[in-house]
């Protein structure tokens, strides 16, 4: 994949083709690089007959590095995309990846079932159930009158 | 702290279903998934960001010096279940590259685990220098 045909290279030459090519393909990463700055992880919400489902893409993430909390209505998933050894920066010749803890809070629906809230990580997909609570039966009130 | 969150590229495609009975069309996404590469003293090793894939529906595949990866990601919602807030799409992962002389075709493995897909590209052996002779007459 040259970007530079140096006409006919002798064999030295192409490792300073590749060279350029490496040069090249990092400053296309730093156009590419442009973040949207949107928040991680990036979350989904629907609602079932039942329940709402909260989704969110976690790959890298061991379930032992992600912790959820749920007080006072919010909902807070924190961890760290994993990463065993250090590797250092002059090794990447591309690094598109994100990295690093991460922290996001999100206030829930009302009317959930706290104790029935259930976790599933799978492939780096989390998903949680927020079952609803049962509505309530609609009381008569009595009404007095002289 | 915070991370950011890579804007992925995406192009929308139709996957054509054929059935028996009916031939239907569906609009699925696929992503452009982001990668690493990085050089080790064996190798390279690629990492990719798969969030989805399972062992059954990803694809690794070599091609002449093309090397391929497509994983098929499958919704996890119920039917009935409708979206109230939505901050990313479901959809495939594909992505290709081209190998180059240095990686032993023969010695990739790959292996995936929590979403992430890892691939050693080991360096293919040096051919060893070998001293030419030089007779005088």
């Amino acid at each position: 994949m040259a970007v530079f045909r140096l006409g006919q290279s002798w064999d030295p030459l192409r490792d300073l083709e590749r060279e350029v090519d490496r040069l090249l393909q990092s400053v296309n990463l730093t156009f590419h690089g442009v973040r949207a700055g949107r928040k991680y992880p990036a979350v989904n919400l629907h609602e079932s007959s039942d329940e709402y489902i909260l989704t969110a893409e976690l790959p890298a993430t061991a379930p032992e590095d992600l912790e959820l909390t749920l007080a006072n209505g919010l909902l807070t998933m924190s961890g760290q995309r994993r990463d065993e050894e250090e590797i250092p920066e002059e090794r990447f010749r591309r690094q598109e990846r994100p990295r690093g803890t991460w922290q996001r809070s999100l206030s829930i629906p009302e009317r959930i079932q706290d104790e029935q809230l259930s976790a599933d990580f799978h492939n780096g997909v989390l998903v949680i159930r927020l079952p609803k609570a049962p509505q309530e039966e609609p009381r008569q009130i009595p009404i007095t009158s002289d | 702290m915070s991370i950011e969150q890579p804007d992925r590229s995406q192009h929308l495609v139709m996957a054509h279903q054929t059935d028996d009975s009916t031939s239907s069309s569906t609009e699925r996404f696929v992503f452009t998934p982001p990668i690493d590469i990085f050089e080790t003293a064996e190798g390279l090793i690629l990492r990719a960001d798969l969030p989805g894939v399972s062992l059954d529906s990803l694809e690794l595949q070599i091609q002449d010096n093309r090397l391929t990866l497509f994983g098929r990601v499958e919704s996890v919602m119920p039917d009935d279940a409708v979206p109230l807030h939505r901050e990313f799409e479901v959809g495939d992962f594909l992505r290709s590259f081209i190998l180059s002389d240095e990686v032993d075709y023969e010695r990739i493995t790959a292996r995936l685990s929590h979403g992430v897909l890892e691939v050693e590209l080991p360096r293919a052996e040096q051919a060893e220098p070998r001293r030419i002779q030089v007779n005088a007459d």
